[in-house]
Formats: C-alpha cells, sequence, structure tokens
C-alpha cells in the first residue's frame, strides 16, 4: 500500500485535530536541524561511529572521484571520439535526421509527463544536470557548437510539449478524452515515425546504425516487440487447454534456458537459414522473442493476481470471452504488471551492450572498444568506459524514474 | 486462471449439433493449433538441414590451451574438446559460486542499511544500488577490468608479502593446499579418504548440533549446539589428519619468469569478472532484502524492541528469518541471472563455458550443436541452483514459527 496524503481531518478517531498550522508552533530551525541530526545521525556512541566511519568512506570517495574527474583522467579520447561513439558510421551530412528524432523522442516524453504526471523540483534537477553534462560533453573542445544548439532545440520542444499538455484539465472532458488519445498515439507511432525521420528519403542504410543510436533503436524494438509477443504467450501459458498452455511453457522455458549472448549467437549464425533477412533485423527478432519471454512470464503474475471473480463477473453479466479477456482481464493484469515489466524494459537497455559482445555490429560499448583501439587513445580504457557507463546509467536511471510516475499514476500497489 | 477455458456447464439439449458443443470445439481449435506448430517446427527442421547433426567432433583433440585451469589435470592440446568442454563448465561454476557468495553477503548488508535509522549510511546504500543497477553488467565488468589492469604491477614489480602471497597484472596468487603423498607417501588416495572422513565428520557434528539445539528446547538451558559441533568437527578432522599422515600439504606461489607457478592463481579477468558480476547482482539483492523487510508488519520489529533486543539480535532474530521466505524466491531468481550473466567473461576473455563454445564454433562451423550444448549447460546448472534453493526454501519457511 502506497502512503497518500491524509486529508488534515483524518487523523486516529478519539483525537482532536488542529489544522495543520496551529497543530505545534514551529520551532526555530536551528532547534529542528539540531534534533534532526541527533536522531539520524548521532542516536548513540554506535550510531554516531558508524555515521563518522561512513562519512570516512564518503569523503574518501568524493575526494577520489572529483580528483579522478578533473586531474586524473584524459577527456580527450571521449571529445574527439563524440561521434563514434554516438552514431558511428552513421551519415554526417545527415546529422539533421539525428537530432529530429531526438527532438520527437524528447517532444514524446514531454507530452507525457506533461499529461500524465508532473515534473517536480528533484526532476528538473537531474534534467538539468543531465542536459549541462551533455552540453560540457557537446560544445567541450569547440567543434561541434551546432551539436549544442540542436540539443537545445530538442529539449525546448520537450518543454514546450510539457507546458501544452499540463494545461489540459485533468478531468472528465471530451477535451482530456482527446488530449490522453492525441498522447498515447504519439507514443505508439514515435518508433516508426522516427525510424522514417532516419532512413526515408536518402537517409541512413539499415548497416549505418550504430553507437548509442543502434543502442536506441535497438532497446524500443525490444520492448514493444517483447510486448506484442508477450501478451499472447502469457495469454496462452495460462489457458487450460493443454496443448496451447504446454507449448507456451516451453517456449518461455526454452529462451529463458540460455543467456542473451546465446541467442545473439543464434542470430549470427543459425537464424540466417531460417528466417532470412539482414543481420539487424534477426538481432531485432532475437530480441523481441528473448524479451517476450521474461515480459510473458510477469503478465502471467498479473493474470494470476486477479481475483477469480473478475473473469466470473464478466462473464455473468454477458461479455464474450474475448471482451472479458480484451476489457477486464489483460488491462488489470497489464497494470498490475508494471513495475517488473519496466525492470525488463530497463533491462534489454543495459542488454543492448551485449550486442557487440559477438555481433559484427558496434553500440556504444562497441565503438568505446574501437576508440580506445586508436593508438593515441591505448591508455584511456577507462575514461571511455566511464563515459559509456553514465550515459547507460542517465537512461536507465530516466525509465526507473518515469515508471515509479507511471506506478503512482495508476495506482500500482493500490486497491 | 483459466481465460480461454470451458467452464463446467450443463450437457447440451440433444438437438444441438456436435459442432457447437465447447468441448468439441476445444478440441479442434487444439488440434488445428498442434498441426500448425507442427508445421513451422517440420519447417525449422528443414531449414537447418540437419543431416550432419552430431556431436562427433567433441571427441577430437582441441588443439589449443586455456588458461585459468584449477583441479584439472589436462594439458588442453592432446585432450578432447569434450574435456576441454568441461574444464570451462568448471570455470563457470566457480565464477558463479563466488559471484553469488559475495553478491548475497553484499546484497544483505546493502538491503538492511537502506533501512538503517542513520540516514548516512542509508543515502549511501541508496547511492550503491542506483548505481549499480542502472548500468549495464557487461560494462561494469570492462571497466572493473581496465582499472585491474591500471591499478596493479606488472609482474616484474610484482608486489611480494613474504614470499606467500603475489600482486601483479598477472593475478594473485596466494598458498593453496594439494595433495601430498604425506609421511607414508601413500598416493593422492589418501586426499580423498581424508574429504571422505571430514564429511562424516561433518555430518556427525551436524547432528551433534540439531540434538543439543532440541536439548535447549527442552530443557531452556544453553547447551552450546555450535561450540561443540564446531570442536567435534576440529577435533576429527585433526586426528584424521594425523592418523592419515598429513595428506595434504600447503604450496607456496613461486614465480617462474613471466608467470606464477604452484599455489592458487587468481586471474586478474576472474577478479574483474567476480567483482562486476557481485556488485550488479548485489545491487539486486538489497532491493529484494529491503522489500522483505518492509513486508513485515512494523509490530515485528517494535515488539521487537519492546521486548528490550538489541538492533543486531532484532535483525538476525526477528526480522531476517520472517522476511527469509519472501525473499528466497526473489533471490533464487538471480541467483539464476548470475548463471546467466557469467556468459559475459567473453568480454574479458575469461575462458567460460561460453567463450569455449565460441571457439569451438569458430573452428569446426558447428553453430547448431554448439548452441544446443549451450543452452543444456545452462539449463542444467539452473536447475541445480533451483533444486538446492527449493532445499532452503523449505528448511527457512518450514522450521520456524
Amino acid at each position: 500500500m502506497v502512503d497518500r496524503p491524509q486529508p488534515a481531518d483524518a487523523g486516529p478517531p478519539g483525537r482532536i485535530v488542529l489544522p495543520p498550522h496551529r497543530a505545534r508552533a514551529r520551532r526555530p530551525f536551528r532547534d529542528r536541524a539540531r534534533d534532526w541530526t541527533r536522531h539520524n545521525l548521532f542516536p548513540s556512541p554506535f550510531g554516531a561511529l558508524l555515521t563518522l566511519l561512513c562519512l570516512a568512506v564518503l569523503v574518501a570517495l568524493l575526494c577520489g572521484i572529483v580528483w579522478y574527474v578533473f586531474f586524473g583522467a584524459d577527456w580527450g579520447v571521449v571529445s574527439a571520439n563524440r561521434w563514434l561513439l554516438f552514431a558511428g558510421g552513421f551519415p554526417r551530412d545527415e546529422e539533421w535526421r539525428l537530432w529530429a528524432g531526438v527532438g520527437l523522442v524528447f517532444l514524446m516524453i514531454g507530452v507525457a509527463y506533461g499529461l500524465w504526471s508532473s515534473f517536480n523540483r528533484r526532476d528538473l534537477l537531474f534534467l538539468a544536470l543531465a542536459s549541462a553534462f551533455l552540453i560540457f560533453l557537446m560544445a567541450h573542445g569547440g567543434a561541434a557548437i551546432w551539436s549544442s544548439i540542436w540539443f537545445l532545440a530538442a529539449l525546448g520542444l520537450m518543454l514546450a510539449g510539457y507546458a501544452i499538455a499540463v494545461r489540459v484539465p485533468r478531468d472528465d472532458s471530451p477535451l482530456r478524452a482527446r488530449a490522453n488519445r492525441i498522447g498515447v498515439a504519439l507514443l505508439v507511432l514515435g518508433l516508426p515515425v522516427v525510424l522514417l525521420i532516419l532512413m526515408a528519403g536518402g537517409g541512413a542504410g539499415a548497416n549505418e546504425f550504430d553507437g548509442f543510436v543502434l543502442n536506441v533503436i535497438l532497446a524500443p524494438v525490444g520492448i514493444v516487440g517483447g510486448l506484442i509477443v508477450a501478451i499472447p504467450l502469457a495469454i496462452g501459458r495460462a489457458s487450460s487447454l493443454k496443448a496451447i498452455s504446454w507449448t507456451c511453457t516451453a517456449y518461455i522455458e526454452l529462451v529463458r534456458g540460455a543467456p542473451l549472448l546465446g541467442w545473439l549467437f543464434v542470430a549470427l549464425f543459425i537464424l540466417e537459414d531460417v528466417i532470412g533477412g539482414s543481420l539487424l533485423v534477426r538481432t531485432m527478432v532475437v530480441l523481441a522473442v528473448f524479451t517476450g519471454a521474461y515480459m510473458a512470464e510477469y503478465i502471467r503474475g498479473g493474470l494470476q493476481a486477479l481475483p477469480q471473480g473478475q473473469n466470473e463477473a464478466a462473464r455473468a453479466v454477458g461479455l464474450t470471452r474475448r471482451q472479458t479477456l480484451q476489457q477486464i482481464i489483460m488491462p488489470q493484469a497489464l497494470r498490475v504488471s508494471i513495475p517488473p515489466l519496466v525492470g525488463q524494459a530497463i533491462s534489454i537497455w543495459k542488454d543492448t551492450s551485449l550486442v557487440s559482445v559477438i555481433l559484427p555490429m558496434r553500440e556504444l560499448k562497441g565503438n568505446a572498444d574501437s576508440a580506445i583501439a586508436q593508438t593515441e587513445f591505448l591508455a584511456d580504457r577507462i575514461e571511455v568506459y566511464v563515459f559509456v557507463a553514465v550515459i547507460f546509467w542517465i537512461v536507465a536511471f530516466t525509465m526507473s524514474r518515469i515508471s515509479q510516475r507511471v506506478e503512482r499514476a495508476q495506482g500500482v500497489g493500490e486497491r | 486462471m483459466a481465460v480461454t477455458g470451458g467452464q463446467p456447464s450443463l450437457p447440451p439439449p440433444a438437438s444441438t449439433p456436435f459442432w457447437y458443443r465447447r468441448s468439441f470445439r476445444n478440441y479442434l481449435f487444439q488440434g488445428v493449433y498442434l498441426i500448425a506448430t507442427a508445421l513451422v517446427i517440420v519447417y525449422v527442421i528443414n531449414a537447418l538441414d540437419l543431416r550432419e547433426f552430431g556431436f562427433g567432433f567433441l571427441g577430437d583433440p582441441a588443439g589449443f590451451a586455456v588458461p585459468n585451469q584449477w583441479l584439472v589435470d589436462y594439458d588442453g592440446v592432446t585432450n578432447s574438446r569434450f574435456v576441454m568442454y568441461l574444464v570451462a563448465i568448471w570455470s563457470s561454476i566457480r565464477v558463479m559460486l563466488v559471484a553469488i557468495a559475495f553478491a548475497t553477503v553484499i546484497g544483505v548488508i546493502a538491503g538492511v542499511s537502506r533501512l538503517s535509522s542513520n540516514w548516512l549510511l542509508a543515502k549511501m546504500a541508496m547511492l550503491f544500488v542506483e548505481i549499480f543497477r542502472n548500468t549495464p553488467l557487461l560494462v561494469q565488468i570492462v571497466l572493473w577490468y581496465a582499472i585491474l589492469l591500471i591499478a596493479i604491477p606488472p609482474i616484474n614489480e610484482v608486489f611480494n608479502l613474504g614470499d606467500a602471497f603475489y600482486l601483479s597484472n598477472r593475478g594473485i596468487a596466494i598458498p593453496w593446499p594439494v595433495p601430498d603423498g604425506g609421511w607414508w607417501n601413500a598416493g593422492d588416495w589418501m586426499v580423498g579418504v581424508w574429504v571422505g572422513a571430514l564429511a562424516l565428520a561433518g555430518l556427525a557434528a551436524w547432528r551433534l548440533r540439531a540434538a543439543r539445539i532440541e536439548k535447549e528446547r527442552e530443557t531452556g538451558q544453553p547447551h552450546y549446539p555450535n561450540r561443540w559441533a564446531f570442536s567435534l568437527f576440529a577435533t576429527a578432522a585433526l586426528i584424521t589428519f594425523i592418523a592419515l599422515g598429513a595428506p595434504v600439504s600447503i604450496d607456496k606461489p613461486i614465480i617462474e619468469g613471466t608467470r606464477y607457478a604452484e599455489g592458487m592463481i587468481v586471474s586478474p579477468e576472474f577478479t574483474a569478472l567476480v567483482l562486476g558480476l557481485s556488485a550488479y547482482t548485489a545491487s539486486f539483492i538489497a532491493e529484494i532484502v529491503r522489500a522483505g523487510i518492509q513486508a513485515l508488519p512494523a509490530g515485528q520489529s517494535e515488539a521487537a524492541n519492546a521486548i528490550g533486543l538489541t538492533g543486531y539480535q532484532r535483525l538476525t532474530i526477528v526480522i531476517l528469518p520472517q522476511a527469509l521466505r519472501q525473499i528466497i524466491p526473489s533471490v533464487t531468481n538471480q541467483y539464476l541471472n548470475v548463471n546467466k550473466n557469467s556468459s559475459l567473461a567473453s568480454a574479458v576473455l575469461f575462458a567460460d563455458l561460453f567463450f569455449v563454445a565460441g571457439i569451438f564454433q569458430n573452428k569446426t562451423g558447428r553453430a547448431l550443436e554448439m548452441f544446443v550444448l549451450i543452452i543444456v549447460t545452462y539449463m542444467l546448472i539452473s536447475l541445480i541452483i533451483s533444486a538446492v534453493m527449493n532445499i532452503v526454501n523449505a528448511r527457512v519457511t518450514t522450521h520456524r514459527v
């Protein structure tokens, strides 16, 4: 159960509840700070020792990190290989396509936040820090001032989308319904439209996706494809028809039996004889099939969490099986399984880095390996990998923050 | 949950034709579905062209050697590929065991710390979890490896601690027990006898401990089960060790040219892999532990405080034993992930089973066979982990009230 802020008059029975501002005279800040410190940091001699120990570790870590970032590390390797890490083999003349795609994605995030949630101070701080980091990175060395401008434009698009979307009243009005529909359409159509922007009319070829761009393309394909595979699989596994539930179970267990690297091995060496297609397409298929098996298990968990009465009640009021499934069962099951599904989405985002371990495809981590293969950067392994880790972290952390919002907005864990 | 299934209903009136009946439709649907599935399978088998499928090539000599072997008498060149694969499986299992042990300890500490009343400690645990959970394991492993290679001295400037402990870019070398003929020059089988004796002693000690615990319950007096069990085991181990003529001796590591010999050698690749796997998995286990503890009613903790338990006692006697019930199934899942994630050894060229299978594929072109071998191996290891954790789970959930 998530604690909701209680209205002021909802205290325990039998206790007189005063309005909050009269409940207790506000003590001076110094007293409160002292009490807080005593209670949370120095409650007992042992507690004080623990705090001091933590403080020592923290200070040592911070000093080490600050020293490394500003003095120890040579970030030249990152700024010299910006483009390689970001887009690699993507045609340089078509850079605007990338930025248009980034703008669209940012717009989607802004609209989604505006419609279904809102930025709080922490979100804005995180956004500002991440943007400052990226702009610093792009401006470092001075060559690519245009990239920073493009990025700022995309950021502006996000804020504009947010500013418009947040104004839609949160009620049952038709305007709200239409705004919701537009938001969902934007999310659903976003991926194909971005691909269209990147590829259509003389854009990039399928094997020119590279670096960070490749991660950004593979992960949503894995997530959306995985969901498409997972929903029928989960229903099939929960079916009372033996033939269907057994084959679905066998599929799920088979896929979960081998690591993702094993399935990428299949995409590289075996799948070509079966489905053909380019390596990029086969990798996408493998990612979807792999993610689907895991997501199916989470959705099945959601299905099992529903009380049997939901099914019976829907059938009793005369809905057909299909209507029951579509309108009663699946929406509830999916809502319950949002947290693990997002966990899986984050996991597939991180797993896109595995693509370059055995496939001849180079995503962000793969291009980091190429960056340090250059003779002048042989000694800069740590710098490049730290940078790659930070980039992966920013996206994964953003995803986990968004999922917490969705959970709260959807009331997961309540009711 | 029966979504598609037929509900028990009255038999239809005699006039209804059989093709309207739910049971008939279910059979028909499943029949069509099975035929379609079979067609797909036939197509796939046909496309894969299984005429040459077979595992005979595993019997041929491997022709190359992998580093990182312990406990196996193996030269790598004349042995068959199959033996080499077994060595690689053993390498993988070693990684898993060490990583699982570290991840569990770090994860439990971090998970408990996140709920600490000490604000600083809780925030630091949160920082740990958020950093390691949201970064790809692959990047973590290569980063650890890069740090290790820069931080430790090269072999010609090896860090030497009393000729017993060495640290260099060839790894860590420490003394390690090895079989020895002993005072009677009996041969390596003596070790087997001693290990068997140790197992028996362990069993006896376990029984003694259980009996002492039982006595403690009946009488309410302390009967020191752990002390008794440990004393029994230690005495038995010492007596058999002397009786068998010291069949084990400690081998000190030495440096031969640019590599270590003797002793136990922990390579930087292994260390990087274990560091990455443990930190990554620990961040997930920490979240599981936290959720498990938070799911307990607050009254448990309050009651423990009320009867005067210290914070440590509250945690180990009251909170954790109960929270384990919810924790163990999720932690089992994480252990299964460690199994699969250990395949990332390829990133630092550590010769685990996936890496060696990749080399075999490269040399023989037998991709399908190698994939079948890989998936069967990982599934077997998963099964073993699940079985062990099921036993642990059964003990934990039934033993206590």
